[in-house]
């Protein structure tokens, strides 16, 4: 049986509260920012599934959702290796349309900026980014993350769609980990 | 397009009576599977509304997982036979808790050839939770153990269920008005 969480917790880095305020506070500015445009959705799977989820409830214009499910080449964390293989595709044709790449978290920069490369090659109209949580000081690439809900220190983060060893993400609030009382016990 | 406003016949569930029925159902999934760890198997795009609110209430350990699916044919994918897998599940599920999480079932194809599937892989247990059960539309058996709200066969939208991939955002289930509804080519 996993670890319950309080047991490695270190501490609350945003609360529930604070998160749905931000994520409102988001939907508004880009329903603002793109009143009377054509918008689509891209959901980064599986990390930014909680956060599209209540960030899309929170946008007044009409809007089209996508998803797409990266991985990596290499071994290990996609964010540390070159090249991202896409595993999931958009279903939609982004040629001529405004893009909005909606993630977790951004750290090193290199997953993001890879996608950005690639979805420019189908001549969208515009692709920004939103990012729930911006890991600034890990960044390795330059990349515009034109909307960000909160800037984080380097600390080993979850909860609100982000997994550790795929468990936790359905906790409604951003934690940081101690991983020395961290075990992995899953079966 | 058309604001959402301009095509909505009448809300055939608020946002509060989904909200509420979506807890229960997670109360629910924690009785049954108290002590245990599951999977949530989340089907793109029409269930991840509901998958996330779902996963919010859980209190039993829980993993999730997404698919992508369509059709082999043409039309929609409800009409058809076999189902094309776009994205897989990245989980291993031999011998796990598994629970197939769907914003809809119609006529019950599609989830019938998933089951048949995962249960090639040997999941310990296996059952479906879906949101809305258009009953009257029923073609092939499926067992439904979760089940959200039984609703009458209308065209239904929000909260995941998209029209032509818009609306998919609402927080309520709406049902067209078909009349005042124009199809944008994009």
């Amino acid at each position: 049986m996993m670890q319950d969480y309080t047991e490695f917790m270190d501490e609350v880095l945003v609360d529930q509260q604070a998160i749905d305020k931000r994520v409102r506070e988001l939907g508004e500015q880009i329903s603002r920012d793109y009143a009377g445009e054509d918008l689509v959705v891209v959901c980064l799977l599986r990390g930014g599934l909680t956060f599209t989820a209540d960030l899309t409830r929170h946008l007044s214009l009409t809007h089209e959702l996508d998803c797409m499910s990266l991985s990596s080449y290499g071994t290990g964390h996609y964010a540390s290796s070159g090249n991202v293989r896409v595993n999931l595709d958009l279903m939609t044709n982004i040629e001529g349309r405004n893009v909005l790449l909606v993630e977790d978290i951004v750290d090193s920069g290199r997953t993001l900026a890879h996608v950005l490369m690639m979805l420019k090659t189908r001549e969208p109209k515009s692709v920004k980014v939103c990012v729930l949580l911006d890991k600034k000081m890990r960044r390795e690439v330059p990349v515009d993350v034109e909307y960000v809900g909160f800037d984080v220190p380097d600390k080993y983060i979850f909860g609100y769609g982000i997994d550790i060893d795929e468990h936790f993400r359905h906790l409604p609030f951003i934690a940081s980990a101690d991983l020395a009382r961290y075990k992995n016990t899953a079966d | 397009m058309q604001d959402y406003h301009d095509i909505l016949a009448e809300v055939l569930i608020d946002e509060k009576t989904l909200q509420a029925r979506v807890k229960e159902l997670a109360d629910e999934i924690n009785r049954d599977y108290a002590g245990q760890q599951i999977l949530l198997i989340c089907i793109l795009r029409g269930a991840l509304p509901f998958m996330v609110d779902l996963m919010r209430h859980l209190s039993v350990l829980n993993a999730i997982d997404c698919m992508a699916i369509s059709s082999y044919g043409s039309g929609a994918r409800e009409t058809t036979g076999n189902v094309r897998m776009n994205l897989d599940l990245q989980t291993n599920i031999q011998g796990k808790h598994v629970i197939l999480v769907e914003d809809i079932v119609d006529s019950g194809h599609t989830v019938a050839h998933v089951l048949e599937l995962l249960r090639t892989r040997k999941p310990k247990t296996l059952k479906v939770c879906a949101l809305l059960d258009k009953e009257s539309r029923r073609e092939v058996v499926v067992p439904i153990d979760y089940r959200g709200f039984s609703i009458p066969n209308k065209f239904v939208f929000g909260y995941g269920l998209d029209l032509d991939e818009f609306y998919r955002n609402l927080p309520f289930v709406g049902v067209v008005d078909l009349d005042r509804y124009v199809s944008n080519e994009k």
